[in-house]
């Protein structure tokens, strides 16, 4: 560590930190030097330009930029004398010259009106700009305002755009006085490249730029015209961004204004659009207000509810009512053998939830009939970490990228689903990080990777055993820590002598020499991280997948150090969470398995009931082949959708036909909640109190800014008062309550307690101490394995479990869009997300369309083995020839209508990412105008 | 929008978009045919950031503009994002940006110069003129520009690149019925010529070990050599500053003589390219540079003719190894004079000015250490080298010693570079050019470019030199001189050289940015309020980031206090 620098400021002697700012040290002694284009908060560099934090040098010539200018020993600096004041102010006056009226301001709490008041600005004795070059408005986008006639030139949106958020659409064109803020190459917002991150808002000082909903029709607008602010966390994604909500209210009801980032371990104030701007479902008039009970006269059970005209299916009821139905209707089943019942719970609720919903099926059904949709997303990369590894969760914070040289992105489109992780790396790879993608798609990290890879679908193990096979031939390994820290290397290293690059060339469609320089790299690296989604996970060979991707990072020492580890990116905001809190059939919470009779009995002790099954329960896809066998009748489901998510939904949606009891909670009536006999509503994220945690195992406070709508419920509360009329003897009256029962089994929450979470809303787990906020790395030491240590697991090549032939002759892949979210039951409903993605699209490539004879925009049909949906052709280079992505949120040509329900072995996860299919033109149809 | 706008029959399937959906990816999207006629012009040179400006031209020369279907296309290709590229090629004067929809530019372009020399020669009336000859939307159009550069010949005009000196409506006709656009490449020394006359000898020796860096450094203090590119920083020094950096360490030429009134760099170039060749070749020995940019500004389109020729001799002859001189052409921005600001452009970027510290002799060109220097300075350093100090130092004149290459314009018989000794008077260099120009009575003149400001004929006995001026408000910068008469006005030239900045203002910080505009429009009042203006200059000295903004207050500053009846 540098010593610290000491200087002369306003006449005292002061001390600096090496790389602190003059102005930075000005705010610590108590001076607030006025700024502008200078932002005072994580990840913004310092620019100097805007000239209105000024001070003076002693011995220099001109004045500098206290933002920007690091002291020296010795250096005499005056930031109050009348030099430097009188710049400041002149420059202030100069910018005043321009801005709109005060009292018509798009902002008229900015903080360039802040800095002006703070120097007794309030106009300007300079002449206007001539009216015929100020800018106009641009109001192309839903969600924004551009009024660049408040532009200051401070370049933070820029800098926000380029360097924060690295989605690089804004420039600064044009030269001088007539230099603009631009997108793209000056397109209007709404028809640019922009992913409405909203950072750029965020960021704006004066008004420029500002969410739509903070202006009037005359672009007036008011930044603080909220009544209260409510930290909580997005509901979206895994990352788990820490969120403000400004809560305003409207016709006496409190609506969310807008809504900002804030300072959160794994965001940095950083949101996507999703996180900012996808929040008016909450407000939705297809919110569910009351509890509904089918009615006698209801037509049969199907597809066929209109979520805003349900009468002709549904009644409402009281609460009583509706509780009293649907447990009975459960319990009627319990009597007649408890096996007959089968729940999903949900990673979009809170850990508490996911919690008592396990909790409630175990203890109140006997048997582990339980899961959620971890069981279609990372269930083969849990197995394998947990075979090999030792623990489900990532070994590193995917921030941890910030220390790493080399990183594999393999299987995972975060651009599009895990936009502000994204972020992260794509400021790895503009540091120099060289970023190694591997991916079917060219999808949005490809500008930014060192080596791309668009390998053959499927064929991930060849190519991953191929680049393992070279680091062990060419001696790249780490044999210290190989020997050290894990054991099977030798079977690893007999395994791999098969798989030459030159032999999987072909396989995976990858040359030998790249695929040799990418095992070079990797090993070479100081330090590597490996991510991965679902194109690992969602494959009859996801868990083969995975278990390659431990191998290869055991095998190059890349865990347990700053700058290495494993990290699946994990889908819901609560995936990781609702996992750790035994929502899932084989393990209770923190993993402990449901066969161990001691494991057991600690629980049925906290619990205070009896022994229930020793069986892993049935999994997600299980489950529904069990009510087609008959074996299941019931079911409750909480915040699920299988009758969108499950592959081949055909299947899923005749199986929820066919139960005899369906209780269904949510705050939709979504499409499982048609086949439902009895719904609960209940209330959104940004409604209820609760914990979260998210792919890097932070443990985060989520807290409710509005009160749910009519008479719908928080989800903890729902499941105690059916579990009580179940009989059982539940008492819980605040989540709290929850959480300290949880950590009564769970060693994980060790240190983090509920008042913890409510004043540092976030804590990593594992935390070493009341004081530790987590650790960031795990294993360095050892793994939580026989004799700690790692395992490597070879794994052969498994086919797709069906190829492309005469018939089917494409390849089906699905996935996520980055405005919608899953099935798209919230993000549908948010008008700027459906704004801009409003229609069921499939990609394809310009030249297979062409070749189709098919138009961008004109209908297809994708049929593959279990059915066929038509949608509009979207043409998308990113997409190879061969190859069509269809993203499964829109329920008029529901993508799961198309995928294979073939499971792995060990995660029991379908295979979502690769299906046979044929596309056509649809016949007869008219294109609309251009 | 209502929020149910499904079909609104009672099946689930509550929600259809139909026909409202995007049929590709967001934005400007890649067309197939703009990519390859993109691949076609940059062929095999390699995809480096840094050239981006090179290929803007590329596609410029070929197609007359930049479409934005090329622009989408160049970004794909050097994997750039769209407005990275947009941002820097709308930042240079020479490209034109034509979008969708937009109509491509005519296919002649006329340059019309209107800095001072030739507004004083009467650029505002040929610009009207030819304004109304060819404004009609044809084949022609006429823009103005800066100075190109050949103030002597004053007004002058670009077409194409065909430079008219002392240029009439009738000589432009004649131009365009030739279709004479190109440029016109005077006689000069050649290599095969300039190594007869022993050209090379010195850098061959040097590289052989007859001199260390440290002694020829030394040469140059003694002979009192400075920074002619208007700085005067000592040249010796610099080198030491740079060559106390660890490598790698670059030399970077700054040929973008670009302050009005200024055309001796251009004056050498055209004559003895292989001087100032051979004097950048024992700096970047000295230095032990990896490579050599030299940054030619596209006003000098002769120049970089002779340039690229005589590069290619010297590859050819084994001199340089090939792709070491490294040959860069501006795009039309004052500012990339400004060293920092002409670093980024070689990087491929804005020219905006960096911040400094650090300056660019600590990191400079890709953040490594830079040697800067002016063409001019380069030529004496060869000079100093093969013949020795005296050959600067020898000379002396009211008590300053060197010699200056002065660019003489304005209201003079006989204008021209005049290489006079430093300490000259602008009395001795009106004498050097014959006198006043028929007619005229000595005014006032512009000592050193706008920057420089004016001064009244009776401050005429300061020598030109450098730190002569400085008391005095004003510096010698470039030494390029404009010469009033009494058929002038002060405020006028002020009002020239002051829009002048605000055309190449690049926009950066705002004093500059706004203070330029807004000193325009007050300077335009027929009494100017100079409460108002006082304190727009002050602040623009004390708190603009590089020296444009800082200096450009210069011509407000003088004419306020000494021409005080005008204003």
């Amino acid at each position: 560590m540098t010593e610290a620098i000491t200087f002369t400021l306003d006449g005292r002697e002061v001390a600096a930190a090496p790389g602190e700012s003059i102005w930075q040290v000005a705010k610590r002694e108590g001076t607030l030097i006025p700024h502008l284009c200078h932002k005072d908060a994580t990840g913004y560099r310092s620019d100097g330009n805007c000239r209105a934090c000024m001070v003076e040098i002693e011995g220099e010539r001109v004045l500098a930029a206290s933002c920007l200018r690091e002291p020296q020993d010795g250096m005499v600096v005056n930031t109050q004398n009348e030099r430097a004041t009188k710049a400041r102010k002149v420059v202030m006056e100069l910018l005043v010259a321009d801005q709109p009226e005060r009292d018509v301001a798009h902002d008229s709490s900015s903080h360039l009106w802040a800095m002006a008041d703070a120097q007794g600005v309030s106009e300007s004795r300079f002449p206007k700009l001539e009216k015929e070059r100020v800018p106009i408005l641009d109001d192309s986008h839903v969600a924004m305002r551009v009024n660049l006639d408040a532009c200051i030139h401070c370049n933070l949106c820029v800098r926000a755009c380029r360097e924060v958020q690295v989605n690089d659409v804004i420039g600064m064109a044009g030269r001088g006085h007539d230099a603009e803020i631009v997108f793209d190459m000056k397109d209007p917002m709404g028809q640019s490249t922009c992913v409405a991150c909203g950072e750029c808002v965020q960021a704006c000082p004066t008004g420029a730029l500002m969410p739509a909903t903070a202006l009037d029709d005359a672009q007036k607008g008011d930044s603080h015209a909220y009544d209260r602010e409510v930290q909580s966390v997005c509901p979206y994604c895994g990352v788990g961004c820490q969120l403000s909500f400004k809560v305003r209210e409207e016709d006496g009801v409190d609506k969310i204004a807008w809504v900002d980032g804030i300072e959160g371990p794994a965001n940095e104030s950083r949101l996507c659009v999703k996180g900012r701007f996808g929040f008016d479902y909450v407000a939705h008039p297809h919110r569910l207000t009351k509890p509904l009970i089918r009615r006698d006269d209801a037509p049969s059970k199907g597809l066929n509810v209109n979520p805003e005209h349900w009468r002709s299916h549904f009644r409402e009821a009281s609460w009583e009512e509706a509780l009293e139905v649907a447990a009975a209707g459960l319990a009627r089943l319990r009597d007649d053998r408890g096996t007959r019942v089968a729940g999903f719970g949900s990673a979009k609720c809170s850990n508490e939830e996911a919690y008592l919903f396990q909790k409630l099926i175990r203890q109140g059904f006997g048997h582990n009939n339980v899961d959620h949709c971890t069981r279609l997303c990372h269930a083969s990369s849990v197995a394998a970490l947990l075979e090999n590894v030792g623990s489900g969760a990532v070994t590193a914070t995917f921030n941890e990228i910030e220390n790493a040289d080399v990183a594999i992105m393999i299987g995972c489109n975060p651009t599009e689903n895990h936009p502000v992780a994204a972020t992260y790396f794509k400021q790895f790879a503009k540091r120099g990080g060289k970023l190694i993608v591997m991916d079917p798609r060219g999808q949005g990290l490809k500008r930014y990777a060192s080596h791309m890879l668009q390998f053959r679908p499927g064929a991930d193990v060849a190519m991953l055993n191929a680049i393992m096979h070279v680091i062990v031939e060419d001696g790249l390994y780490d044999r210290q820590y190989i020997e050290a820290m894990t054991e099977g290397f030798d079977e690893m290293r007999e395994h791999l002598k098969g798989f030459s690059p030159e032999k999987m060339s072909e396989l995976c469609g990858i040359d030998a020499a790249m695929l040799r320089d990418v095992a070079h790299t990797f090993a070479r690296a100081e330090a590597g991280m490996i991510f991965w989604g679902m194109g690992i996970s969602q494959h009859i060979h996801g868990t083969d997948n995975s278990r390659c991707l431990i191998s290869l990072a055991l095998m190059c020492g890349h865990v347990g150090r700053p700058g290495t580890g494993l990290h699946p990116l994990r889908g819901q905001n609560n995936v990781q969470g609702a996992s750790d809190a035994g929502l899932i059939p084989m393990f209770l919470p923190d993993y402990q398995s449901v066969a161990d009779d001691g494991v057991r009995s600690a629980f049925s002790e906290i619990w205070d009931s009896g022994d229930w099954s020793n069986q892993k329960g049935l999994t997600v896809v299980e489950i529904m082949h069990a009510i087609h066998d008959g074996d299941i009748q019931g079911m409750y489901i909480l915040g699920e959708n299988p009758a969108m998510s499950d592959p081949d939904v055909e299947h899923a949606r005749a199986a929820l036909a066919k139960l005899d009891h369906l209780v269904v909670q949510d705050i939709f009536l979504t499409e499982t909640a048609n086949y439902a006999d009895v719904i609960f509503p209940a209330s959104a994220w940004a409604e209820k109190t609760g914990t979260v945690t998210n792919t890097n195992r932070q443990v985060q406070m989520g807290r409710p800014a509005v009160a749910p709508p009519g008479e719908a419920k928080e989800d903890w509360w729902i499941v105690t008062q059916l579990a009580r009329k179940l009989g059982l003897d539940w008492t819980y009256e605040h989540p709290s309550e929850v959480f300290a029962e949880m950590k009564r089994s769970m060693e994980s929450l060790d240190n983090i307690t509920w008042e913890r979470l409510e004043a540092q809303n976030a804590v990593t787990y594992p935390s070493l101490s009341p004081e530790d906020p987590g650790q960031a790395i795990v294993f360095g030491d050892s793994f939580p394995r026989a004799e700690g240590r790692a395992k490597f697991t070879p794994a052969s090549i498994v086919p797709p479990a069906e190829s492309p032939d005469d018939e089917y002759p494409m390849i089906m892949t699905t996935g996520r869009q980055l405005e919608h979210w899953h099935t798209g039951s919230m993000t549908r409903r948010a008008t700027v997300l459906d704004w801009a993605e409003p229609e069921a699209n499939a990609s394809l490539h310009p030249r297979t369309l062409r070749r189709l004879g098919v138009k961008p925009g004109e209908m297809i049909r994708i049929a593959t083995r279990r059915g066929a949906i038509d949608i509009m052709a979207r043409a998308d280079r990113a997409v190879a020839e061969d190859m069509v992505f269809v993203p499964f949120a829109y329920v008029e040509a529901a993508a799961n209508v198309l995928t294979n329900p073939q499971l792995d072995p060990y995660g029991k996860i379908p295979e979502f990412k690769y299906s046979a299919c044929r596309v056509e033109k649809v016949p007869g149809q008219m294109m609309a105008a251009e | 929008m209502s929020p149910f706008d499904g079909p609104t029959n009672d099946d689930g399937v509550w929600k259809s978009g139909r026909g409202k959906g995007r049929r590709t990816p967001k934005g400007r999207q890649l067309d197939d045919e703009a990519l390859a006629e993109v691949l076609v012009l940059l062929g095999d040179r390699p995809r480096r950031r840094d050239l981006l400006i090179e290929f803007l031209h590329l596609i410029q020369d070929s197609y007359g503009c930049l479409s934005a279907a090329h622009l989408r296309a160049l970004a794909e290709e050097m994997r750039l994002a769209q407005a990275e590229v947009y941002e820097v090629a709308t930042f240079y004067a020479h490209f034109d940006v034509v979008k969708e929809g937009e109509e491509a530019p005519p296919a002649i372009t006329i340059r019309v110069c209107d800095s001072l020399s030739c507004e004083l020669a009467g650029a505002q009336d040929l610009l009207e003129t030819l304004g109304e000859t060819y404004g009609g939307g044809g084949e022609v159009r006429v823009l103005r520009a800066p100075c190109m550069g050949r103030c002597a010949t004053a007004p002058t005009l670009e077409i194409g690149h065909n430079h008219i000196d002392c240029a009439t409506p009738e000589k432009v006709a004649e131009a365009i019925d030739a279709a004479d656009f190109h440029a016109h490449v005077p006689e000069y020394e050649r290599l095969a010529a300039y190594r007869a006359a022993g050209g090379y000898l010195e850098l061959e020796a040097l590289r052989g070990g007859a001199r260390t860096p440290d002694q020829v450094q030394d040469a140059l203090l003694e002979s009192g050599l400075r920074g002619l590119g208007g700085a005067g920083f000592p040249s010796g020094r610099k080198w030491s500053f740079v060559r106390a950096e660890p490598g790698p360490r670059y030399l970077a030429v700054n040929g973008d003589e670009g302050e009005p009134g200024t055309f001796k760099d251009r004056h050498y170039l055209e004559r003895e390219p292989h001087v100032f060749l051979e004097g950048m070749l024992i700096a970047a020995w000295a230095v032990e540079a990896e490579t050599c940019f030299i940054y030619m500004r596209d006003e000098y389109p002769a120049v970089l003719e002779i340039l690229a020729e005589e590069i290619k001799a010297l590859e050819d002859a084994g001199i340089v190894a090939p792709g070491y001189i490294d040959l860069r052409r501006g795009a039309g921005a004052y500012i990339c004079g400004e060293e920092s600001a002409m670093i980024e452009s070689i990087e491929g970027k804005r020219g905006l000015p960096r911040h400094r510290p650090p300056f660019v002799a600590k990191v400079g060109i890709f953040g490594r250490p830079t040697l800067v220097h002016n063409v001019e300075t380069l030529y004496w350093v060869s000079k100093i080298a093969r013949h020795g100090p005296e050959l600067l130092n020898g000379h002396e004149k009211n008590g300053r010693k060197g010699l200056r290459s002065y660019s003489i314009s304005g209201r003079v018989r006989d204008p021209g570079v005049k290489l006079l000794p430093a300490g000259s008077t602008i009395r001795d260099l009106i004498e050097a050019c014959g006198g006043m120009a028929p007619g005229h009575e000595f005014k006032a003149y512009q000592p050193g470019g706008p920057s420089s400001g004016i001064l009244p004929a009776n401050m005429d006995d300061i020598p030109l030199d450098f730190d002569t001026l400085q008391p005095h408000g004003s510096f010698i910068g470039s030494a390029a001189v404009v010469v009033l008469s009494d058929q002038d006005r002060a405020r006028d030239a002020a009002l020239n050289m002051l829009r002048f900045f605000e055309d190449e203002s690049c926009g950066q910080c705002t004093p500059c940015r706004v203070g330029c505009e807004k000193a325009v429009k007050l300077m335009q009042a027929e009494r100017w309020n100079q409460e108002i203006l006082q304190d727009l200059c002050e602040t623009m000295v004390d708190a603009s980031i590089c020296g444009l903004g800082q200096a450009a207050p210069n011509p407000i500053l003088l004419t306020m206090k000494h021409f005080p009846d005008e204003v």
